[in-house]
């Protein structure tokens, strides 16, 4: 059943391309500087066993590039300086599954957004109190890791109603300091995609479960120097993507066939 | 006198066999446990790295450090007032800002510069104007740990300088030696043995400090270990071997520190 959806999504996008083709933008083979960290698995990740970067964004920027004619030529840096390291233009796009908001628009332009986060509500296995936003709201007691200036500080910072300096929200440098402080009973709810959910539930067995629905609000978008004449092109071969169902066959090769492998 | 020397030499360096043994444990563990192996693999990558930007990094602050060291020691005022400002700021901000500080400000700088310094060249189409890209983050991280680790090499340098008796050189003076033949037989030896341990201790630290690269995401051990771990979710696993990497590293340059510092020790007794 799988193999046959992801022949069919293939078959799609390949008899998507040649039409679509036609309609955009041709940069003619001109090099595109893209840069992402490779430490937010599935988006950008380092595969375990090569060490080579591969994940969502890659396969998309990849894919973008073929469809103008573009090389991509990918770079690391860490997400603290990614945003500063594009406005200067040292690199032409950055990705790194980045929420769209006013503060990071008035630095870099952004893309049309490509995914709609969803965030589950990771908490200790034998946790029974939080069961959704808003038990975890009603008690000041309980605590929320997160990363400063990530989706999940900014969903954190909504659950508990808009007070981004508010003390229950906990600062860590990476997901797996959030979820080691979580482990260890530091903070109590931890927000990530499903698919870190999975894996970090996965590699720590019977400590973790998620709890309630996702929470779907922020929008990533790919980040560019302000005035960049790749905004067009980009953004057309997005939605070319979309209308051809190539996000849509990312999404589950990501989110769910590799994940499903972990 | 010769009793607590000889004492010392047979004492059994507990401390020593405990390090060998828990590496001897971690290497095993390595070469055993499947999951070590594929972690220590990811990781390895990132040590040429590490080696790369600590050895330039601490190349250049020594050669950086010498010079401020004889600003601050030379008869011009405005040298050693200069000297002295730069060592002053510079020891008083964490390696952490000056990295971005460098990676932000100072490296554009220094590219708008190095371009209007070869501006003719470029106007006659003779080299290529630098881009920003040209400087690497890598580069500017070299840039970053050099200027941070300079301040306290200069101080070492002075300290070691100053603590050589103004009598050697003034003997020196008196015997009819030059100044450089004074410096470099007279004072420079003797300075060396003062100078050489806490330098030996900038090295191991500037080995650890090299991990702060990872800020901007030069891909060191630690940088690894980061997006190692937050690919396979094995955080505590990744962080043992990035240790264990930085300890081979640091325990083995203070063993030859050590042993250097003994060698100087027993050709400064006789």
């Amino acid at each position: 059943m799988k193999a046959m959806l992801s022949l069919i999504a293939a078959a799609l996008v390949a008899v998507a391309l040649p039409s679509m083709a036609a309609d955009l933008p041709d940069l003619k083979g001109r090099t595109i500087v893209a840069v992402t960290e490779n430490a937010y698995t599935p988006l950008n990740f380092a595969d375990p066993k090569t060490g080579q970067g591969i994940g969502w964004e890659y396969d998309a920027m990849n894919e973008i590039g073929k469809r103008l004619d573009a090389k991509i030529d990918w770079k690391q840096s860490s997400w603290d300086v990614m945003i500063q390291a594009v406005h200067d233009g040292q690199y032409d796009v950055g990705m790194d599954g980045i929420t769209i908001n006013d503060e990071r628009k008035a630095q870099v332009d952004f893309s049309d957004p490509y995914m709609t986060s969803q965030e589950y509500m990771l908490v200790r296995a034998d946790n029974t109190e939080i069961k959704d936003p808003a038990s975890f709201k009603a008690d000041p007691k309980l605590l929320i890791g997160a990363q400063a200036g990530t989706t999940n500080f900014y969903t954190a910072v909504d659950i508990l109603g808009g007070d981004d300096k508010n003390p229950r929200i906990k600062l860590f440098d990476t997901f797996g300091a959030s979820v080691q402080a979580l482990k260890t009973g530091d903070v109590d709810l931890v927000l990530m995609d499903g698919a870190s959910a999975n894996g970090y539930m996965g590699a720590n067995p019977g400590a973790f479960k998620i709890v309630g629905q996702p929470i779907g609000s922020d929008q990533f978008g790919f980040i560019l120097k302000k005035g960049s004449d790749l905004l067009a092109p980009i953004n057309a071969a997005i939605a070319s993507m979309k209308a051809d169902g190539t996000l849509d066959a990312l999404n589950k090769k990501w989110f769910f066939d590799y994940m499903s492998k972990l | 006198m010769n009793q607590p020397k000889r004492r010392r030499r047979t004492e059994i360096p507990w401390w020593l066999l405990a390090t060998v043994l828990l590496g001897l444990l971690i290497s095993w563990s390595i070469v055993a446990d499947q999951g070590y192996r594929e972690i220590f693999l990811a990781l390895s990558g990132g040590i040429l790295t590490t080696l790369w930007v600590t050895l330039v990094a601490f190349g250049l602050a020594l050669a950086l450090g010498l010079v401020v060291v004889m600003a601050r020691r030379s008869r011009l005022r405005l040298l050693r007032e200069l000297a002295t400002f730069y060592v002053e700021i510079v020891r008083g901000i964490p390696v952490l800002v000056v990295l971005f500080y460098v990676a932000f400000v100072g490296a554009p700088w220094l590219v708008d510069a190095v371009n209007f310094v070869i501006g003719p060249l470029i106007g006659r189409g003779w080299v290529p104007s630098l881009s920003i890209r040209t400087l690497d983050f890598t580069g500017r991280a070299i840039l970053a740990l050099m200027i941070c680790y300079s301040s306290f090499i200069a101080e070492i340098f002075r300290a070691g300088l100053e603590a050589v008796p103004v009598g050697q050189a003034e003997a020196a003076k008196s015997l009819g030696l030059p100044r450089w033949i004074t410096f470099r037989k007279v004072v420079a030896p003797q300075a060396l043995r003062t100078i050489l341990p806490p330098l030996g201790n900038d090295f191991v630290s500037m080995v650890k400090d090299s991990a702060l690269v990872s800020a901007l995401g030069v891909q060191d051990i630690t940088q690894l270990g980061k997006v190692y771990s937050s690919g396979t979710f094995k955080f505590f696993e990744t962080y043992n071997v990035v240790a264990f990497l930085y300890l081979v590293m640091t325990v083995s340059l203070s063993l030859i520190v050590r042993y250097v510092e003994h060698r100087l020790s027993r050709s400064g007794a006789r």
